[in-house]
């Protein structure tokens, strides 16, 4: 009982936290249509992509991704955040300990990803036709990749003792999982190493379950891609237990001084 | 043993030490808390009181020694020991951005309580905290003393046995340090809760059961204030300014000296017996040399235990534990 409480008072206060930060939030939801409206309508007039109606199209499931992404991954800065101002300790010393803050944080993360994708997803039938059974399959797979940017998340925030480390590190890791996963580009025609390294890309995956939700081709299908982002969850989740050991939990602003 | 050994302990420690690396925080530090006392952890920066702390609060493992809180290990048996608890640490644990009442329900959900029960806790402390007026607000418009006291509320919502606090009045202006011990003291009274505190304002420690100085990760005193106070002397004589030294023997001659402490400002000498002669003194001591008889602090135990006490002429009494 005292696992559950825990769990529903930390995802109620990250969920609070994060629909009050409106900048934030207006943040990663504009951010995808800015790469639709500037880099879809570029690319819309030269790039013709088999299978595939228009480049709009194509895009837009990586635009979704980008959103599910960037709402789940940045939800990560909590954690650093309560590490760097002690409500990290408040939560570990409680009763449900470390299994129910990991929990909550992830539980956290996924509403907030798959909350920013959705609202993405729900302009879809704008660029492409979509059934309602394609859009609730969609919503499933924007909730799975949600869980795994989640996961990865909070494994890159799990060493991290300050917000402006947070905000330099995940912008290295952000990135070249979004240009390495076939989510703005077909990986088919990229170097041999670079296609090697979109192959045992998370984010790959989850565009690619999107793909194969909404009818487009999809490289890996929807089986494989949905079984990748399962295998993501799980090792990044007991990666990030591994890393939260004991001594490194509550790191605080000032350690203990020592004599 | 540095404590009463009467009742049920709420915590008692043997041996207990921690290391961060090769440097020594806590050397070997026994304690015992009754059910219900109040115990103050006193000592410079870097004593061993937040280590401490935060071994009795399961944060950190001991590197040798037992801690028992209620009777449980703080090791083996965690979870049972955090049940127990109620922890201030000395960075208020408020969420700026949620409100005074979101961030009480927030801690109730943390120690276990169901939402009905966490309701009716929250009403309470806010109740009890006086914070009932301000709960609608965002936590990060308080001062920093209604935010201690909502830190304080927090920590007390679900009535625990044992409040562990460091530091939990520190820059409170006496009115919010008035209202923290007021809050502190009901719960004593009203629930026997057993207080375990760290404090740089010594007086504080004046209202407790017992106190345990530390320092450089040892326990250097420990006993009832009363009891540490009358070990100084019956009253202590502060000589501070220019030609301070010379005045020390002086003070030797006409009176019986328990003990002289240097500090960086000059002698706190406890003394004993007829305190005629100093009256004598502090008539003709020149003014630019501060020369005071009062009655002993905690202060001047705390120089005493923590800072060595000066080399001492043969009549003198040497004090210390």
């Amino acid at each position: 009982m005292s696992g559950f409480s825990a769990i529903h008072g930390i995802v109620v206060r990250d969920l609070v936290r994060a629909f009050r930060q409106r900048g934030r939030l207006i943040g990663g939801l504009v951010r995808p249509f800015m790469w639709l409206v500037l880099v879809g309508s570029g690319y819309n007039a030269i790039a013709r992509i088999e299978g595939v109606a228009s480049y709009r199209a194509f895009v837009f499931p990586g635009i979704i991704v980008m959103a599910t992404m960037f709402g789940a991954m940045l939800t990560a800065i909590s954690t650093v955040y309560d590490r760097e101002f002690g409500m990290l300790r408040l939560m570990l010393a409680g009763p449900a300990g470390i299994a129910a803050v990991l929990a909550a944080r992830m539980i956290a993360a996924t509403i907030i990803g798959t909350v920013q994708g959705a609202v993405v997803l729900l302009f879809l039938p704008l660029v492409a036709p979509v059934s309602l059974g394609q859009w609730m399959a969609s919503l499933a797979a924007v909730a799975l990749g949600a869980a795994a940017s989640g996961a990865v998340g909070l494994l890159v925030a799990a060493p991290l003792q300050s917000v402006e480390n947070f905000a330099a590190v995940i912008n290295v890791v952000l990135f070249p999982l979004l240009f390495l996963s076939g989510a703005l580009y077909p990986t088919l025609g990229m170097p041999a190493v670079l296609r090697q390294l979109a192959q045992v890309n998370p984010v790959s995956y989850a565009v690619d379950l999107l793909r194969a939700t909404l009818g487009q081709p999809a490289e890996f299908g929807a089986l494989r891609s949905a079984l990748a982002l399962l295998g993501t969850m799980v090792i990044a989740s007991g990666l990030t237990a591994l890393i939260f050991e004991p001594e490194r939990r509550f790191m605080f602003r000032h350690r203990p001084a020592g004599p | 043993m540095s404590g009463p050994l009467d009742g049920p302990h709420a915590i008692e420690t043997v041996g207990l030490g921690r290391d961060y690396g090769n440097t020594r925080a806590l050397e070997a530090l026994d304690l015992v808390v009754p059910a219900g006392w109040s115990v103050g952890l006193l000592g410079p920066n870097g004593a061993g009181k937040t280590t401490a702390m935060l071994v009795l609060a399961t944060l950190l493992r001991p590197s040798r020694g037992v801690a028992r809180v209620f009777g449980h290990d703080v090791v083996r048996d965690r979870a049972i020991v955090r049940r127990q608890l109620g922890l201030v640490f000395q960075e208020p644990s408020i969420d700026g951005l949620l409100t005074v009442a979101e961030n009480l329900r927030f801690a109730a959900r943390l120690s276990g309580l169901s939402a009905s029960n966490a309701r009716g806790a929250v009403a309470a402390a806010l109740e009890r905290a006086g914070l009932a007026a301000r709960a609608s607000q965002p936590a990060r418009q308080l001062s920093t003393g209604w935010r201690r006291l909502a830190d304080l509320a927090r920590a007390m919502l679900h009535q625990p046995p044992l409040l562990i606090l460091d530091e939990p009045t520190v820059g409170l202006d006496p009115e919010h340090r008035d209202r923290a011990w007021g809050l502190l003291e009901a719960a004593r009274r009203e629930s026997g809760t057993a207080v375990l505190f760290s404090t740089h304002y010594l007086a504080e420690a004046d209202r407790c059961d017992w106190v345990v100085l530390l320092a450089r990760g040892q326990a250097v005193g420990s006993d009832t204030p009363a009891r540490l106070k009358a070990v100084v002397g019956e009253e202590v004589v502060e000589i501070e300014g220019p030609g301070a030294d010379g005045l020390v023997s002086e003070v030797q001659s006409v009176a019986t000296v328990s003990q002289v402490v240097r500090t960086d400002r000059g002698f706190r000498i406890g003394i004993r017996g007829s305190r005629e002669g100093l009256t004598r003194m502090a008539a003709l001591t020149p003014p630019a040399i501060r020369f005071t008889v009062r009655p002993p602090t905690l202060d001047d135990v705390y120089f005493a235990r923590t800072q060595g006490q000066a080399s001492m002429s043969a009549r003198s009494v040497d004090a210390s534990p």
